[in-house]
C-alpha cells in the first residue's frame, strides 16, 4: 500500500518504492515460494501490514460513500486486492511448508524459531493429528521396537523416519552487492580441514551484482537468511 | 518374497497420477502388517536360539544372526512403504483441501480409511483455528487478482434482489451475463452460483 500523499518527484522515488511495505511483502512472498525450507516469519512487516490493509479498507469504505470519483476509488481497492493477495499467499505457502514438513520442523529448534506464534500453534495442532492418524494406522500395530514415529527401529541412532526438504535443489537468485568465495562443494561430510586429501574444488563461485544466477540452495542457504541474496 | 506386498503398496502411489486418489488398499494393508508381525516372530525365534545356545547376541555372527538380521531389515522395509504409504496420501489430501476447501467431495471420501477421514476433520479445524488466529480467510484469492471487475454468467436464477456494494441492484436472470466487481461476485461463484468468463 503506497502512502496517499508519497511524493513522486525526485530521483529517490525508486529507492523508496523500493522499501514500501508492500515491497518487502512481496519479496518475502518470493523468498518463502521459492525457498525449499521455511525462511523466518516476517514478524514486523506483516503486523505493520495488516493495519495498513485495514486502514486502506476503511478508507475505500468511506471514499465510495463519500462520491469521490468511482475511478479512483476502484484503484485503491485494487491496490488492496492485490496486497491482500500477496499477504493471504505468504501465508499459505508458509503453512503447505509446515504441514509437508511437519516432523523436521518440530524436531529442529532453528526452523521452529522460525514460525510465529500463530503458526506454532498450528504446528503443534497439526502434529498431534498426524501423529494419531499414523499411529492408529500402522505404528500400533508393530511389535514394539519398531513403533517409533521418527526412527525406523529401537537400533536407529539417529531420525531416519523424518521427511526433510531438500536443500540442494537449484534455486534461480540474484544479489544486491558482491560476493566472493562462495563455495560450491559439499565438504560438510568428510573432513573439511584436511586440505590434501580433498578433491580438486572447483572455481570458488563469484556473483556479481544483478547477474541471474542458477546455484544449489544449499551453498548460498546462509545469504539468503541473512536478505543478502534474492530468490526468484 | 519379503516385501512384495509392501512394494506393491508403494507403486500403487507412484503410479497413480498426480495429485490423485485412489482407494485405501486395506486389504493388501492388512497383509503388510501381518507379515511385520511375523517378522517379528521369526526375529524373536532366533535371537531365543542363539540365547540357548549359550551365544552373545551383539558379537556372535552365525547364520541364526544373519536370518534374524534379514528379518529386521524386511520389517523395517515394510514399516517404511507403510509411512510412505499413508504420508503420501496424507499429502495429496491435504492438497485437496486447499484447492477445493474443507469439505471433501463424497467420491473422495468413499476412497478414505476411517483414520483417514478422521485426519483430514482434525487438520482442516486445526486450519479453521489458524485461520481465525489470524483474522484472515486463506480459502480465498487462490490465484492472483488480474482486474477489480471481471465477466460473469449467472447460472442459477438469483432474480433481482441481489444488492452490490454500490448500492444497485442488478437483474440476474439464468445465463444473462455481467461485468461486475470482483469482491461482489467472488463469493457467488464459489456458491457455484455464477461462472467468471475469460477471454
Amino acid at each position: 500500500m503506497d502512502s496517499r500523499d508519497g511524493d513522486g518527484s525526485t530521483e529517490d522515488y525508486e529507492t523508496l518504492i523500493q522499501t514500501t511495505d508492500v515491497e518487502l511483502l512481496k519479496r518475502a512472498w518470493r523468498q518463502e515460494k521459492a525457498a525449499p525450507e521455511i525462511l523466518k516469519f516476517e514478524t514486523d512487516l506483516i503486523t505493520r501490514l495488516t493495519g495498513q490493509i485495514e486502514l486502506v479498507e476503511e478508507n475505500v469504505e468511506q471514499d465510495s460513500q463519500s462520491g469521490i470519483d468511482p475511478l479512483t476509488v476502484s484503484l485503491y481497492q485494487m491496490d488492496l486486492d492485490r496486497t491482500q493477495f500477496l499477504l493471504r499467499s505468504y501465508l499459505r505457502i508458509r503453512l503447505q511448508k509446515i504441514e509437508k514438513y511437519i516432523f523436521h520442523i518440530l524436531a529442529t529448534a532453528e526452523l521452529y524459531n522460525r514460525l510465529s506464534k500463530q503458526e506454532k500453534e498450528f504446528a503443534k495442532s497439526c502434529l498431534v493429528d498426524l501423529e494419531k492418524h499414523l499411529e492408529e494406522s500402522v505404528l500400533s500395530k508393530l511389535p514394539n521396537n519398531y513403533q517409533s514415529i521418527f526412527k525406523q527401529s529401537m537400533i536407529s541412532e539417529e531420525n531416519d523416519m523424518v521427511a526433510k526438504p531438500q536443500l540442494d535443489t537449484f534455486v534461480v537468485c540474484k544479489t544486491n552487492d558482491y560476493l566472493g568465495h562462495i563455495q560450491l562443494e559439499d565438504n560438510e561430510d568428510g573432513s573439511s580441514d584436511d586440505r590434501a586429501n580433498q578433491r580438486p574444488l572447483e572455481e570458488p563461485f563469484e556473483m556479481e551484482t544483478d547477474v541471474l544466477y542458477f546455484v544449489r540452495y544449499k551453498a548460498i542457504k546462509g545469504f539468503v537468511e541473512e536478505g543478502r541474496i534474492d530468490l526468484f | 518374497m519379503y516385501g512384495k506386498k509392501a512394494s506393491e503398496l508403494v507403486k500403487e502411489i507412484a503410479s497413480s497420477e498426480k495429485g490423485q486418489l485412489t482407494p485405501f488398499s486395506s486389504d493388501l494393508f492388512d497383509e503388510v502388517i501381518e507379515e511385520c508381525k511375523q517378522h517379528y516372530h521369526e526375529l524373536e525365534c532366533l535371537i531365543r536360539r542363539m540365547e540357548d545356545q549359550g551365544l552373545n547376541v551383539e558379537t556372535a555372527k552365525n547364520e541364526d544372526h544373519y536370518g534374524a538380521l534379514i528379518h529386521h531389515l524386511s520389517l523395517v522395509r515394510n514399516k517404511r512403504c507403510l509411512m510412505a504409504y499413508l504420508y503420501n496420501r496424507a499429502e495429496i489430501l491435504r492438497t485437496l483441501m486447499w484447492k477445493v476447501g474443507s469439505v471433501i467431495p463424497e467420491e473422495i471420501k468413499e476412497k478414505l480409511s476411517y483414520s483417514e477421514k478422521e485426519y483430514i476433520t482434525k487438520h482442516s479445524s486445526s486450519l479453521k483455528k489458524y485461520m481465525s488466529s489470524v483474522e484472515l480467510d486463506l480459502e480465498v484469492d487462490m490465484v492472483p487478482p488480474k482486474d477489480p471487475y471481471i465477466k460473469v454468467r449467472v447460472l442459477d436464477d438469483l432474480g433481482g434482489d441481489i444488492l452490490l456494494s454500490d448500492d444497485k441492484k442488478a437483474n440476474f436472470t439464468r445465463h444473462s451475463m455481467h461485468f461486475l466487481k470482483r469482491t461482489d461476485a467472488e463469493q457467488l461463484i464459489s456458491q457455484g452460483k455464477m461462472e467468471e468468463l475469460k477471454d
